[in-house]
């Protein structure tokens, strides 16, 4: 799984290069509009060790942004699955707000927290919170007749367990949406650095752009693509196992 | 009787010269969004001297995202706004780009501080003190370049990222915040002054420090191939830069600029107006637009020294002077 994901990344970056430069060379363009091959090789040179440790910084920040949000989705999700008046004002509220542009309300966010950490991660949590969200109380309130109905008649059945049911029938989807949910997180963190913070790769980008330096953003660009191939490859490994574990 | 008159008609429109028939269309991108630091172009505009050349002129208001150099060369603008620092480094990277006016004589960015925090007598009261710097935009290199200049080493102040907002500035948390002084230096000066502080502003320019803002480019190929339409664009936009340091244009130059910028009150715009014809007119109305080479040369000096290009590129062969 891991090596296709980055094997994928690799074809696609390498495509998109290869039409850029075509591009590049067919209409004669300068190296100021889009840098040719040995500028980008002397570029990654010179930037790629300090783009690569500010595409870990922005990774770890999205792993913990990411993972809050499953917590608390899965928090909401629960809550909301039941047909009672607080599930149905949960719905209502999470289909709403999902509704609202993160970007809109990404300036406040930054007046109030400030250009730091704290500002980071609540916009990556945020980003990829609310598609989660969708997806668990969609999965949580769709009951699974079959098995549900046995332990209703005995009497056995506690919210923990139909909880578990229903987890463990969607497991698939669920393991999906959060392996998905991890580029929504890195995307959360990256606009959330090219806005306003001063870390992370979506900082240097910012910086790349001040300084028409599109080779450092296709640095960049690489940067983000493998980290991100990297996690969602062990995102799903992780899935693997856990379906193997609870199947078994 | 109606066949001779459609005859005649027919007749002086064919006869009649190119140019009183059809201007010539031109798109100029700009650096950034309209404000009084584009009054002369929204002038030249609204006052018709781009009609008189017979050019029918879109302006495109800029942004941080957009780049004139670019847009010339893959030919979506015909001419543009950019400043000095990106003209060098497109230079630097093969891109045919040309100087064809230098709009400010001045450089409008400067380090607004209060008063009461510090007296600014000479580069060793930086010592010590927090300044706020966009890292990667043209202000980062003007403060080295300032800050080394002056003998002081990096130690020895406390450089501080700017983003958004002022807050940290007005919570003095930073001591010298970077502001263009024609537009931003105005708003929060007024509003300072207004809560009873008194503010002061760092000119770079009296510390020796003399780098280029934003000037009119062109591409080498419009410049060759089409001089003519390049003149004509030139001298209708410096008619309109000339009439917004004309004092007989002052409510019309207003009025031009509050056509965009409805968020600025019509006191503060007069107040801007008359900023920002100090920097672009310092020596008079006749040398506005006027390229400074030696002012050229120091910025690609500095650009040089912090790394922005790794090689000399001779800039003053990319300055048009008449």
């Amino acid at each position: 799984m891991l090596h296709n994901r980055i094997f994928q990344f690799l074809l696609i970056y390498t495509l998109g290069l290869l039409l850029l430069l075509a591009v590049k060379y067919i209409f004669g363009l300068s190296d100021y509009v889009i840098p040719g091959f040995w500028l980008l090789w002397r570029t990654a040179g010179d930037v790629s060790v300090r783009y690569a440790v500010d595409g870990v910084n922005t990774l770890s920040v999205a792993i913990i942004g990411q993972m809050a949000s499953i917590l608390l989705a899965f928090f909401i999700g629960i809550v909301g699955r039941q047909a009672t008046w607080l599930g149905t004002i949960v719905k209502v509220a999470a289909y709403n707000v999902q509704a609202y542009p993160i970007v809109a309300i990404a300036p406040i966010i930054f007046i109030l927290l400030g250009d730091g950490f704290l500002s980071r991660l609540f916009i990556a949590a945020m980003i990829c919170y609310f598609p989660l969200l969708l997806s668990v109380v969609g999965i949580m309130s769709e009951p699974v007749t079959d098995i549900e109905h046995f332990y209703q008649q005995t009497g056995r059945m506690r919210w923990q367990l139909e909880v578990k049911i229903r987890a463990f029938e969607n497991l698939s989807k669920l393991t999906t949406v959060i392996a998905g949910s991890s580029t929504l997180a890195l995307a959360g963190t990256i606009v959330a650095e090219f806005i306003a913070a001063n870390a992370g790769i979506g900082y240097n980008i910012r910086i790349a752009l001040y300084q028409s330096d599109l080779a450092k953003i296709l640095v960049a660009l690489f940067m983000i693509g493998i980290t991100l191939s990297i996690y969602q490859g062990l995102l799903e490994i992780l899935g693997h196992s856990v379906r193997k574990a609870w199947t078994s | 009787m109606w066949k001779s008159t459609a005859l005649v008609s027919f007749l002086v429109l064919l006869l009649a010269p190119k140019s009183a028939m059809a201007a010539d269309e031109v798109t100029y991108r700009l650096k950034w969004l309209i404000n009084m630091s584009t009054v002369g172009d929204v002038l030249a505009q609204s006052q018709g001297f781009f009609k008189s050349e017979q050019l029918a002129v879109t302006l495109k208001p800029g942004g941080p995202e957009r780049d004139a150099i670019r847009e010339l060369e893959l030919g979506y603008a015909h001419f543009g706004v950019a400043s000095a620092d990106q003209v060098i480094k497109a230079v630097a990277k093969g891109a045919p780009v040309v100087v064809i006016a230098q709009l400010f004589q001045i450089n409008p960015l400067q380090w607004i501080y209060f008063e009461d925090n510090f007296t600014l007598n000479g580069a060793s009261d930086l010592i010590g003190k927090r300044i706020g710097i966009t890292f990667g935009k043209n202000d980062e290199y003007i403060m080295k370049a300032l800050l080394n200049q002056s003998g002081i080493a990096l130690d020895q102040v406390r450089l501080f990222s700017v983003r958004l907002d002022y807050t940290p500035f007005f919570h003095r948390q930073v001591d010298l915040w970077p502001v263009y002084a024609n537009t931003q230096g105005i708003e929060i000066g007024n509003s300072l002054e207004k809560a009873g502080e008194r503010i002061g502003f760092l000119h770079p320019v009296r510390f020796g420090v003399n780098f280029v803002a934003n000037s009119v480019v062109t591409s080498m190929k419009r410049l060759a191939d089409d001089p003519e339409l390049v003149r004509r664009f030139s001298s209708a936009l410096l008619k309109g830069w000339r009439a917004a340091c004309d004092p007989g244009f002052r409510d019309k130059a207003i009025a031009a600029v509050q056509r965009y910028d409805r968020d600025t009150d019509r006191d503060t715009l007069k107040v801007q107006l008359q900023e920002t014809q100090r920097l672009v007119s310092p020596q008079g109305l006749k040398h506005i637009g006027d390229i400074d080479i030696a002012a050229w040369r120091q910025t690609e000096q500095i650009m040089l020294t912090y790394g922005q290009i790794n090689r000399p590129v001779g800039i003053e062969k990319y300055l048009i002077v008449p």
